[in-house]
């Protein structure tokens, strides 16, 4: 079966030049990116990732007197390709700072505590109507050493393996109704309004959740469709 | 051009929180998968990540796709891919550690169908808000995507031979030398 790659529209992508975030004018490329035509190699990529790598169970909100501090929440993730056709058998990446905003991470520094019980991260395989599902507790917002008033809104990150080498993604997912989603540089690097609201979760009313936990279900679409018989 | 039904979702930054657990050992270790030795000469691939003030960057995320020894992917795309080396995965990656340095051992790739031999990366990292792709080749020579780069540039995806199975290739970020990456 044959993926077609199609160039993206660029306003449903975040620039590579963030205004207040410093390390992107040293780090991203200043010539033009080069134009090519997808082939075979960029056509293909690697599928079974979990033969690979150690998967890590979405229960990460811990049990008994290990469970995390913050809110408990499901969150509920379908992921799909440009037809809308569920990606099953996909490897998820997830990670995540605890309830207090705090990553256990070398890199993050003692602005809040570390969570005993909460260690952040979930790796994952969608089922085969494209879904995977966390227990977690939502995490909290953090200040970014850039020491302008910059915060980071709670959120999610996923990296994603999707049918072929170009459809791989590294994103963020935020919450519905967070105030400092309106200032954060990373969300609002993407220029099209429409585009930025679906990298927000949406939140479903309390129905007798299994977890009872905050229901939130979001989608993700990974590049790539199907080409018709025409077309391979 | 026929418009997509959806919009795939916006990339991010990996950020500097990229969980250490992620590079799992070994899994910059192409030669082997499931205990199995996969066919082919294993090479050695090496390099730093450099960003524009010339400071090699630490905890970068490289990853790699690649052909097998004859050429052919492990992907039902790909029309060999039933003769495709069961012991080869194609994929792999890497951490930079702290002297900024990325290491891969894989399986030098045949030529695939209408390309000449190359191994796909991928930079992943903290200020990347898009995940920035180049490839690397192991001559000069005809291939598509090879002359889809200005000629003056094109060494700079040549890794550089350092022995008879070992090579360097450097990853330039932005600034002088800086490496040709592609627009997809």
């Amino acid at each position: 079966m044959k993926t077609l790659i199609e160039p993206r529209d660029e306003r449903t992508q975040p620039t590579r030049i963030v205004p207040g975030y410093p390390q992107t004018p040293w780090r991203n490329p200043r010539q033009p990116l080069v134009k090519r035509s997808p082939t075979l190699s960029e056509l293909t990529g690697p599928l079974e990732v979990a033969k690979r790598v150690r998967l890590l169970g979405g229960d990460i909100a811990g049990h008994g007197d290990k469970q995390a501090i913050g809110q408990l929440i499901h969150l509920k993730v379908r992921v799909l390709d440009e037809d809308g056709a569920p990606v099953g058998g996909a490897v998820v990446e997830v990670w995540q700072a605890n309830g207090a905003g705090r990553y256990i991470h070398p890199n993050d520094d003692d602005h809040a505590p570390p969570d005993p019980n909460f260690y952040g991260a979930a790796r994952l395989v969608t089922d085969e109507t494209g879904m995977f599902e966390l227990r977690t507790v939502k995490p909290g917002a953090y200040p970014v050493p850039t020491r302008d008033g910059w915060w980071r809104p709670p959120h999610v990150h996923f990296s994603l393996f999707g049918k072929v080498w170009l459809s791989r993604l590294v994103t963020q997912m935020y919450f519905p109704g967070e105030p400092l989603n309106a200032q954060d540089r990373i969300l609002n690097a993407v220029p099209d309004a429409a585009a930025r609201e679906s990298l927000i979760a949406r939140y479903l009313p309390p129905t007798g959740d299994p977890y009872n936990a905050l229901v939130f279900e979001h989608q993700i679409v990974l590049r790539g469709r199907t080409a018709t018989p025409a077309q391979s | 051009m026929k418009r997509s039904a959806m919009i795939p979702t916006g990339e991010a930054t990996i950020g500097p929180f990229f969980p250490p657990r992620y590079v799992d050992a070994g899994a910059n270790d192409l030669t082997m998968f499931a205990g199995r030795k996969a066919k082919g000469e294993a090479i050695e691939i090496r390099g730093s990540v450099i960003q524009e003030d010339g400071k090699a960057l630490e905890n970068l995320v490289v990853e790699i796709w690649q052909a097998d020894a004859l050429g052919i992917f492990r992907h039902p795309a790909d029309p060999r891919h039933a003769q495709a080396d069961p012991d080869f995965f194609g994929w792999g990656r890497a951490a930079t550690d702290s002297t900024g340095s990325y290491r891969f051992r894989t399986i030098r790739p045949g030529a695939a169908e209408g390309r000449a031999p190359h191994i796909n990366f991928m930079v992943m990292f903290s200020g990347l808000m898009r995940i920035l792709k180049t490839t690397l080749f192991f001559e000069e020579g005809v291939d598509v995507v090879l002359s889809a780069v200005p000629a003056s540039r094109r060494e700079l995806l040549i890794a550089k031979k350092q022995g008879p199975n070992s090579y360097r290739f450097d990853i330039q970020l932005c600034g002088d030398g800086e490496t040709p990456f592609f627009d997809d």
